[in-house]
């Protein structure tokens, strides 16, 4: 038996290993490979993916939900492909969202997209303007780009942030 | 003729409409007509990945729902589309709960996933189905004396047991594409490092930086030209040049590899659409040979 290196203050750890991409991260050993080898934590003061895991296994639950760190994996999964121990830190920071999500917790940068997609089942229908369609039609492509529409907002209970403002 | 579906994707259409050009006038050359697929919605990646795996699986379900009835494979141009359809696919395969739950949501438009569509990156198509020996065979026109630095895309080769696309710590498949068409395929640090894309969505000032280090290191070894196989990493590795951290003349052209290869091919400029690059590509093109 390995000895127990965290001693957590809630269930966070196992909270999380329900969600498919959140059982990894007991296997964790705080190596800091991870940290090491990621673009955002070079690039800002606040990201680094062993700490925000540590809080994880030490079960700082409303901590890590509310923050928006977690939020800032690119999702690259470098880490992931050189993390001894078959953590990956962007399913786990995936499950943390999702769980953070169905709480409420979702930045104002993707709930405006979120909005955007549900009414138009597509990311750049404000950017696609009669400019562009010209640019395709000049370049012989087809300027009707054919999205569906009404999908997204059929199906827009499945997701937890349709359901109110917050 | 074989025939494939082009799923777009919500970018390449609207921000780089030259890759899908120059995608579809590549592989017409080489034998595959790829059909844009309409009646689709976005993938889902990122955004609702990140809120809800019930949503994100109907979502990439739907759409391959479509390509079975059309009895096709799918084509993915983007890192990010390929990545969720390939790891949607891989759920609904793997969860016959989740799968019962997705074909009761698609039953209300006639539709059903069963698994018989694959999802092909683009890159996929070109060294696997296609084969690098009858890409050869269509080089008219290759390159004398001029490096590339590859840039692969995080999302087209991780999680490899999913994407099976290349080796994600040492890929391979666009430097021997580029040596094939006449260049010299170049090394640098941090080549399998991620653009800086995703990160445009939560701060910009960071995916600026991430982008800019990867333009210093291509820089360093002296590569002439970055090549890209999807969308999102060849517009942020050309935005990112346009800041004042990077003096214009400094400025590396980025380009897709198929625009690099239709040249090669012998394929006219305008059919590549290479008027719509922001970086001026005339530095690559002189480098081609005629005649071989
Ligand atoms: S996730 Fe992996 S690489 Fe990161 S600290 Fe834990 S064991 Fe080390
Ligand atoms: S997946 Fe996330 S945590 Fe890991 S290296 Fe990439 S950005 Fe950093």
């Amino acid at each position: 038996m390995t000895e127990k290196v965290h001693v957590p203050t809630s269930s966070f750890a196992e909270e999380l290993a329900a969600i498919p991409g959140g059982e990894v991260v007991n296997k964790c050993i705080q190596c800091g490979i991870c940290t090491a080898s990621c673009a955002v934590a070079r690039y800002t003061d606040e990201y680094r993916p062993r700490q925000l895991i540590q809080k994880i296994l030490l079960g700082e639950r409303e901590e890590v939900l509310k923050s928006r760190l977690p939020w800032l994996c690119m999702t690259c999964r470098l880490c992931e492909e050189r993390c001894q121990e078959g953590v990956s830190p962007a399913e786990v920071f995936h499950a943390v969202r999702i769980l953070a999500a169905r709480e409420g917790y979702v930045p104002p940068e993707f709930r405006r997209v979120m909005d955007s997609l549900l009414n138009n089942g597509w990311l750049l229908a404000d950017s696609y303007t009669d400019f562009e369609e010209e640019e395709r039609e000049d370049m012989g492509l087809d300027p009707d780009l054919g999205w569906n529409d009404k999908f997204l907002k059929r199906i827009k209970d499945l997701l937890p942030i349709a359901e109110g403002e917050k | 003729m074989r025939e494939i579906l082009l799923y777009r994707g919500c970018t390449t259409p609207v921000r780089l409409p030259a890759y899908e050009l120059a995608t579809m006038n590549v592989l017409k050359e080489l034998g595959v007509k790829a059909i844009p697929m309409k009646d689709v919605t976005c993938c889902g990646a990122q955004f609702v990945e990140s809120l809800s795996p019930d949503a994100f699986a109907v979502i990439g379900g739907r759409i391959l729902a479509l390509a079975e009835d059309e009895e096709m494979d799918i084509l993915t141009l983007c890192g990010a589309c390929s990545g969720s359809l390939k790891i949607t696919k891989h759920n609904l395969d793997n969860d016959p709960g989740l799968r019962r739950k997705v074909n009761d949501t698609l039953a209300e438009e006639g539709l059903k996933y069963t698994g018989k569509t694959r999802v092909l990156h683009l890159l996929q198509i070109l060294a696997q189905e296609i084969g690098y020996d009858e890409i050869e065979r269509h080089i008219v026109r290759p390159y004398n004396g001029l490096k590339i630095a590859a840039h692969y895309g995080c999302h087209v080769t991780r999680p490899f047991e999913i994407v099976q696309v290349d080796d994600p710590e040492n890929p391979t498949i666009i430097d021997r594409l580029a040596e094939i068409a006449g260049a010299e395929a170049v090394d640098y640090p941090g080549k399998t490092r991620c653009c800086g894309g995703p990160m445009l969505a939560m701060d910009t000032t960071v995916a600026t930086k991430i982008g800019q280090e990867k333009i210093f290191n291509v820089g360093l070894v002296g590569a002439n030209v970055i090549l890209t196989a999807c969308e999102f990493c060849d517009l942020q590795l050309t935005q990112c040049q346009f800041d004042e951290a990077i003096k214009p003349s400094k400025r590396i052209p980025v380009m897709p590899i198929t625009q690099f290869l239709g040249a090669a091919m012998g394929i006219d400029e305008e059919r590549l659409g290479f008027e719509m690059n922001r970086i001026s590509p005339d530095s690559v093109l002189e480098a081609l040979q005629e005649g071989r």
